[in-house]
């Protein structure tokens, strides 16, 4: 509870930019979608859109970004469509009101750093698929919880709890993503020793 | 031969506890829950709502172990054959089950939800603590020799830590994760509880639904999309889990978000922040005006003195200032505007122009914010044909056009003091018109 009114523009105006952005990019700019690229802008590109993201079984899930979405559609500005009759799947797609939200936020969205962030997160993970957003976000999450505990993670360790909480992903799959996110400087890995390379490379399938 | 002991509730009848559960609903952690009312102060509003977290938590390990046992019954086999389940972890799980739902609640701060804003943070994370990292806190700090040096513990092994991870959801959980959806999902035995023990004292029906039917219908299934094990409900099931969705709708509408028990809330912040500050005016602690955080079996020992009798006792006393003062006359601070739960963008600047004209007059603002159901990540998986060789896994949102139509609720409300009211109202109406004459 507050004293004053703060009315969240900048994170519903972060909807309707991706909405916008991503509309001619993503496979399927969806719930799922939306859930992973917000918590990579927050974690990876350090731009702090307020949510508090949470393990949920398709990675990293904030509820209070279901209810701005929700909102967002409310005033016309994206619509949210099922896409797929049997398991869930719905498409974000910007309406000609989309830029009606988008101005209540401008110093927000056209300010260097969070400009810069939207676009190396469009340009690295705007193609991809929700399932493929859902690895990487689980991955980033896993280091980041990891580190939070005070440990400096190995490459095994993050690829174990992957495994643990992802067992639909192949363990090639997981590794190529730990290496990519790693490669990137998305996700930091401790060195692993000898002795335990060994033993940490026979888990790595 | 283990002692089976039963405790009469006003909810489920008997709730049925052996030896070791009495011990620790005995032991002083879980004893201070008599002392942590549910629903705060909102007896201010609803006389009835009396009841408190001590008879909240009883109720959850009772709900949590039906929800349990009916999956056992009703899927036993798949339990076994496709998630490699053995009766002697079947077992092992399910006391896990019983003694995390029984211990959920143990981190409450007084007057429960209400004070959780005066949670500390985390300086790693940069987050508030809440409740939950109290509750496990407490489990690992103070109930250790309680949980792992029990006699009857020797037919299972659990350790303290096993309980506070699967309260605080750690990603070390494994296939123990399926079970923790029992105290933390969509579908969770805390709020299959709460509806019905809430609406119960306060006497309204809004919170009830058929809990018979729901347990009767509760699966577990594996999600073709993640491949891990689920809890779902069968496609019998899709309408009583529609009305414990409503259920929960209409409870915070009705009443968790009623306005003027929001005030109390508010009010009960600040008299407990005065307190905080004044009481721990000579600890160690960087912050005192929060309670202390849960990382330590000290901090731990001085949180849990914390309780409402202290609280209510210390305003009784007059050392919680105007709030205090406020709370023992009821004299609450009062709604002069609100916007429709779900705002437009106009109304919500409308409502910051409401609150720049009033200046210091605002006495605090609230935002009652809630989704009724979580989509896609938390879909509640729906399964049709179970136990065929078709069955097949859908999610409820697909199937309820109810559910689907649900959209958060967003709405905002402007408090003045309650001698300011007559003339910030007469504002209000002034600036509507304003505003109408402009349209």
């Amino acid at each position: 509870m507050n004293i004053t009114l703060d009315i969240p523009w900048n994170r519903y105006a972060l909807i309707a930019e991706l909405a916008k952005r991503l509309d001619a990019i993503s496979p399927q700019f969806g719930k799922t979608a939306l859930q992973k690229l917000v918590f990579l802008l927050q974690e990876v590109y350090k731009i702090d859109c307020g949510y508090d993201f949470e393990l949920y079984s398709y990675g990293p899930f904030d509820s209070q970004l279901l209810g701005d979405l929700d909102l967002v559609e409310h005033w016309g500005c994206v619509s949210v469509q099922p896409m797929n009759a049997l398991f869930g799947g719905y498409k974000i797609c910007p309406t000609d009101k989309v830029d009606l939200v988008r101005e209540k936020a401008v110093n927000f969205l056209d300010a260097h750093k969070t400009k810069k962030a939207i676009d190396n997160l469009i340009s690295t993970y705007g193609a991809l698929t929700a399932r493929d957003l859902e690895l990487r976000a689980t991955t980033v999450y896993v280091e980041r919880n990891l580190r939070l505990k005070g440990e400096s993670p190995t490459k095994s360790e993050v690829f174990r709890f992957v495994r643990q909480i992802k067992p639909k992903f192949t363990p090639e799959k997981i590794e190529q993503t730990i290496d990519e996110l790693s490669e990137r400087k998305h996700i930091q890995l401790a060195v692993q020793e000898n002795r335990g390379n060994d033993q940490n490379n026979s888990d790595i399938g | 031969m283990t002692r089976i002991y039963e405790i009469r509730d006003p909810i489920h009848g008997f709730v049925t506890i052996n030896e070791w559960e009495r011990d620790i609903i005995n032991h002083p952690v879980f004893q201070r829950l008599r002392r942590i009312r549910q629903l705060s102060l909102t007896d201010m509003v609803y006389p009835g709502a009396m009841h408190n977290r001590f008879e909240h938590s009883l109720g959850v390990m009772h709900v949590a172990t039906r929800m349990f046992d009916h999956i056992r019954e009703k899927r036993l086999e798949f339990l076994k054959s496709q998630i490699s389940f053995t009766e002697g972890g079947l077992e092992k799980d399910r006391m896990i089950v019983r003694l995390a739902s029984l211990l959920h609640d143990v981190g409450h701060a007084p007057l429960s939800h209400a004070a959780e804003g005066l949670m500390d943070k985390d300086p790693i994370t940069g987050k508030s603590y809440k409740h939950e990292h109290y509750s496990a806190a407490a489990v690992s700090f103070l109930m250790e020799d309680i949980i792992e040096n029990h006699p009857l513990n020797q037919n299972y092994n659990i350790k303290a830590k096993d309980i506070a991870d699967f309260l605080k959801g750690e990603i070390s959980l494994g296939r123990c994760r399926l079970w923790r959806n029992l105290i933390s999902s969509q579908l969770d035995a805390d709020r299959a509880d709460y509806l019905l023990r809430d609406s119960h004292h306060i006497g309204v029906a809004y919170g009830h639904y058929d809990l018979n039917r729901l347990l009767a219908t509760l699966r577990v299934a594996i999600n073709p999309e993640t491949d891990l094990p689920v809890l779902a409900v069968e496609e019998g099931g899709e309408h009583v889990v529609e009305a414990l969705i409503i259920a929960r709708y209409m409870m915070f509408t009705q009443v968790y978000f009623q306005h003027t028990r929001r005030a109390y809330d508010f009010h009960s912040v600040q008299a407990i922040r005065q307190l905080l500050a004044e009481q721990q005016k000579g600890s160690n602690l960087t912050n005192k005006n929060a309670f202390p955080p849960p990382i330590s079996k000290e901090n731990m020992e001085d949180y849990l003195k914390w309780d409402d009798w202290r609280v209510l006792g210390l305003i009784s006393n007059g050392k919680a200032g105007e709030h205090g003062r406020i709370l023992m006359e009821r004299k609450h601070y009062r709604t002069i505007f609100e916007t429709p739960e779900i705002p437009s963008p106009a109304d919500l600047e409308f409502a910051k122009e409401i609150e720049r004209a009033l200046g210091d007059n605002v006495g605090f603002v609230d935002c009652a914010s809630s989704s009724w159901y979580k989509f896609e990540t938390a879909d509640i998986p729906m399964l049709l044909r179970p136990g065929q060789n078709d069955e097949q896994l859908t999610t409820l949102s697909m199937r309820s056009s109810v559910v689907s139509g649900l959209k958060a609720v967003e709405r905002t409300r402007i408090y003045v003091p309650m001698e300011k009211k007559e003339e910030a109202r007469k504002l209000v109406a002034d600036k509507r018109k304003e505003k109408e004459k402009m349209q």
